[in-house]
């Protein structure tokens, strides 16, 4: 089987993973307790007045026609208008997608190049205090959940030292001129992207002194060494360079994870996004949003499965093979 | 606790909390007053996250600490130096309700016996630490319509047996329950619904409370903590014995009507303990469509009367709206019962806020930051829903009338008087009028003047297009008349007194909105204003305009140059 072939049906299953999570997004909200006609008519309403609403909103509509429709709007990627602010959907997740990738794309660097350095320093010092020190914290912050840490930072350079802002992504009013903004928006990234950086390096750094501790003991390793190769040379030229791959489906399988986790980190620094925004919207039954938002999450979530699929069909072909196969 | 002691302790509260942070110089007390505003710009950041905005009230970036409900919350405010505390009598209610369809609580005396039951004092000393006011009327004693002759159910578990036996209620001889005179066996179990602990915990064990009181004369009472979206669901079929919640109440009686008619008992309704009592219903309708304040008035007294003998709900406590000040940064805030002084329904606080300087002297102009708890989102006047809108149009719109902070009486405003009349809808049906006087020389915040022709043109605007949020205001409108460029005349299809407030709705500059082709999806705070450039499409008459909102980071108001109001005695 060619690459093309591979990546045809990689593109099949991602079409098919999609149809499912949107068939059940729309089922779930269904399904659910509670009301969403709460959110969109007064409770005080004439009952003539809340059955024209009914009816102006599509709530009447039988499951299936509401469930035709539900599809044929996203093929076109209309998500409809939020029950909560009679805005489009997609509008409303156009203005927070910038700020969610932002502090994704600061929170992943940071976090990464922490971890993994971490990883490859702790297993070069194996035994050392500072392996025992990277191991332990590590797997102390990978166990604290995430929201209390959150919640600590934001106490700590909130309110007992006081020098971090403690929401939104700019100064209320931002100074002027493009530098004064880009340090201000830089300055309130600190915490909320600190914070992911505190809770998410320890499995990084743990999985990469794992992975390391595994190649060192290697014989090229040994061979390395044994030519005279610089400690430096063979820990970075070698061993990492081997952990390289499995480091890199890491990457991308924990994109899902980084894309939810927004939730939590977003609502608790007052961080205008995708996370707070699907928060918002499913506590408030807002159908509409919350399935666009879902909607745009599942997306991430194939895609980034897409790109670790390609990424390995790229670097190992045996797995564009299949299993048992042969080219 | 009987009741002159209830009134001792709330006023004890109310004085504690006033007093609660003395000790520090405070600023200058200003006279209230009606004109304003007094600061020239307002910037609400957002924070959407509880302890952040505590941070900033304490950090000084934000000079209220608005809405605190919980008792730490509360104490922590008091304890700093700077905060001045405000309380205010609420439209809030907690109850609890039975459910009047089935047995055995479609019994007056057992539910009366389990109001007998119910000790509020314990339930606002142990859950709230005392702040909370204890409710013996289905009307807030805050509300104008509030009965005080409304017999009080003391906790009393000697006085619930004697309701029980009285009614021919026999103990079964185990102790744990009761003989049920219409079935002659034995009660059956009765839960008590609430939300979860995880939720809302104060709910939670305030339901274990009234269970375990009445397991203690032998009443098969049990609470059932549970999801809420689940215990809605079950709430709108009927399906429960009794169940704790709140309602937020309004000025206007009218909920009366909708909680308790029997006309209202259809799923999702809102009559859930299913009451259908023909007294009631009629004392209802004569409130409903009261064809002046004296009728409705009597009807309200009536129809508490009533539900206090048939007792549907337990009504347990109402809380006070209780809100932290800055002293140190400004001062003028008005209370306003009912509403609470940082409240968008109090348009006092917003006309009489000033900066104070180092020396607690009030001065003129500069600059104010008040949080936001959430996300104004939408600030269409006609779509905007939220309270969290409102906290932001609220400054930009002003109305016909308003209420008086202490009586919460219609006071004239952008209307300086109206008339209330009646005409014939057809031959022998009559129809309530209403006449607004506008008042001559208010501008729109683009300098264009404000006239009836938009009161005209926003009734028949939002008639015309259906506009869920004003469908109910709108439905009962049959025409609007246009007397004089200052006065327009208001038709009903039916008589009612409360068609009064049907008509003083949030006011659309005619010039803007005449050329919106869908307004639904009109955004007229990110469209700019046809001539006048830096103003958006968001014109209002209110004290402030919309200068800047970046979602989810801040809005920006200035003080409006055109207001009417900007000077005393205009």
């Amino acid at each position: 089987m060619g690459f093309r072939s591979y990546l045809l049906r990689r593109l099949g299953y991602a079409v098919i993973v999609l149809l499912v999570i949107l068939t059940l997004n729309f089922i779930l909200f269904r399904v659910m307790p509670g009301d969403p006609e709460k959110m969109i008519i007064d409770p005080n309403f004439k009952q003539e007045a809340k059955a024209a609403l009914r009816k102006q909103y599509g709530l009447d509509d039988p499951p299936m026609v509401q469930y035709k429709n539900y599809m044929l709007a996203l093929l076109r990627f209309d998500l409809g208008l939020s029950f909560n602010t009679q805005r489009p959907v997609w509008d409303e997740l156009k203005e927070r997608l910038p700020n969610t990738i932002t502090l994704f794309l600061v929170t992943f660097i940071s976090t990464a190049a922490v971890g993994i350095s971490l990883g490859v320093y702790s297993a070069a010092n194996r035994g050392r205090f500072a392996e025992r020190f990277v191991v332990g914290a590590g797997l102390f912050a990978h166990a604290v959940p995430g929201f209390f840490v959150q919640l600590m930072l934001l106490l700590l350079f909130g309110y007992y030292w006081p020098i971090l802002p403690i929401h939104g992504t700019m100064s209320a009013p931002p100074p002027d001129g493009a530098l004064a903004q880009f340090l201000d928006r830089a300055w309130h990234i600190i915490l909320p992207a600190g914070s992911n950086l505190v809770m998410g390096f320890g499995s990084w750094a743990l999985y990469t002194r794992n992975t390391m501790l595994e190649a060192l003991g290697q014989d090229y390793i040994l061979t390395a060494r044994a030519k005279g190769l610089p400690k430096r040379d063979v820990l970075y030229h070698h061993a990492l360079r081997s952990v390289l791959p499995p480091i890199v489906t890491l990457i991308f399988m924990s994109l899902p994870g980084a894309v939810s986790g927004a939730v939590i980190t977003e609502s608790i620094f007052s961080w205008f996004g995708v996370g707070r925004y699907l928060l918002d919207a499913t506590l408030q039954m807002d159908y509409p949003a919350a399935q666009g938002a879902f909607y745009l999450i599942a997306l991430a979530v194939i895609i980034s499965n897409l790109a670790a699929d390609i990424a390995y069909g790229l670097v190992d072909p045996r797995i564009r093979v299949g299993a048992g196969g042969t080219k | 606790m009987p009741r002159k002691y209830r009134l001792i302790l709330a006023l004890a509260l109310t004085v504690a909390l006033a007093i609660g942070a003395a000790g520090v110089p405070g600023a200058a007390a200003v006279k209230f007053e009606d004109w304003g505003p007094h600061v020239d710009e307002i910037i609400m950041p957002i924070i959407k996250n509880a302890d952040a905005r505590r941070i900033a009230f304490e950090r000084g970036e934000s000079i209220v600490w608005a809405g605190l409900t919980k008792p730490t919350d509360i104490d922590q405010a008091k304890s700093l130096p700077y905060a001045d505390m405000k309380m205010t009598l609420g439209f809030h209610m907690f109850y609890l309700c039975f459910n009047m369809r089935k047995g055995p609580l479609d019994a007056q005396p057992l539910r009366q016996a389990i109001a007998h039951l119910t000790d509020r004092d314990n339930i606002i000393r142990t859950l709230f630490k005392g702040y909370m006011l204890p409710m013996s009327s289905f009307v807030p004693q805050v509300s104008p319509f509030y009965n005080k002759n409304v017999p009080f159910y003391e906790f009393n578990a000697k006085k619930a047996e004697e309701v029980l036996k009285n009614a021919g209620y026999k103990p079964d001889g185990t102790g744990k329950n009761w003989i049920d005179p219409k079935t002659g066996k034995p009660l059956p179990e009765m839960k008590i619904f609430t939300p979860t602990y995880e939720v809302a915990p104060t709910s939670a064990e305030l339901g274990k409370m009234i269970a375990d009181s009445c397991q203690k004369i032998g009443l098969p009472v049990k609470p059932e903590p549970m999801d809420f979206n689940v215990m809605l669901d079950k709430l709108d079929i009927g399906e429960f014995d009794m169940y704790c919640l709140a309602w937020s109440l309004s000025k206007l009686p009218t909920f009366l009507h909708s909680f308790f008619h029997s006309s209202m008992d259809v799923e999702a309704g809102y009559n859930r303990p299913g009451i259908h009592n023909p007294e009631l219903d009629k004392v209802l309708e004569d409130l409903y469509y009261a064809n002046d304040l004296k009728a409705a008035r009597t009807a309200a007294d009536k129809a508490q009367l009533i539900l206090a003998r048939e007792m549907p709900y337990v009504p347990l406590y109402s809380r006070p709206y209780i809100d932290a000040f800055n002293k140190t940064q400004v001062t003028g805030y008005v209370d306003m019962n009912g509403f609470g002084a940082a409240s968008y329904n109090n348009p006092w606080t917003l006309l009489n806020i000033r900066r104070v300087d180092r020396f607690g002297k009030a001065i003129e102009g500069g600059t104010i930051r008040w949080a936001l708890s959430e996300e104004p989102k939408n600030l269409n006047p006609i779509t905007a829903s939220s309270a969290y809108e409102q906290e932001v149009l609220s400054k930009v719109f002003d109305s016909l009338t308003v209420s008086h902070p202490d009586t919460l009486e219609d006071m004239p405003w952008m209307a300086e008087k109206w008339d209330i009349g009646t005409w014939d809808v057809e031959p022998g049906k009559k129809g309530t009028t209403v006449t607004w006087y506008v008042r001559k020389g208010i501008k729109w915040s683009d300098g264009m003047p404000f006239t009836a022709e938009d009161v005209k043109f926003t009734i028949d605007y939002l008639k015309e297009n259906e506009c869920p949020r004003y469908l109910d205001a709108t439905m009962d409108i049959v025409k609007t008349e246009l007397i004089d460029k200052y006065a327009v005349k208001v038709y009903f299809n039916s008589v009612s007194y409360w068609h009064f407030y049907n008509a003083g709705i949030s006011m659309l500059a005619k010039h803007i909105w005449k050329d919106v082709k869908d307004w639904k999806t009109f955004q007229p705070w990110l469209e700019p204003h046809p001539t006048i450039k830096g103003y958006t499409k968001l014109v209002g008459t209110g004290p402030f305009i919309m200068k800047e909102y970046r979602p989810g980071e801040f809005v920006r108001l200035v003080k409006n140059p055109n207001y009417w109001r900007l000077k005393p005695g205009k």
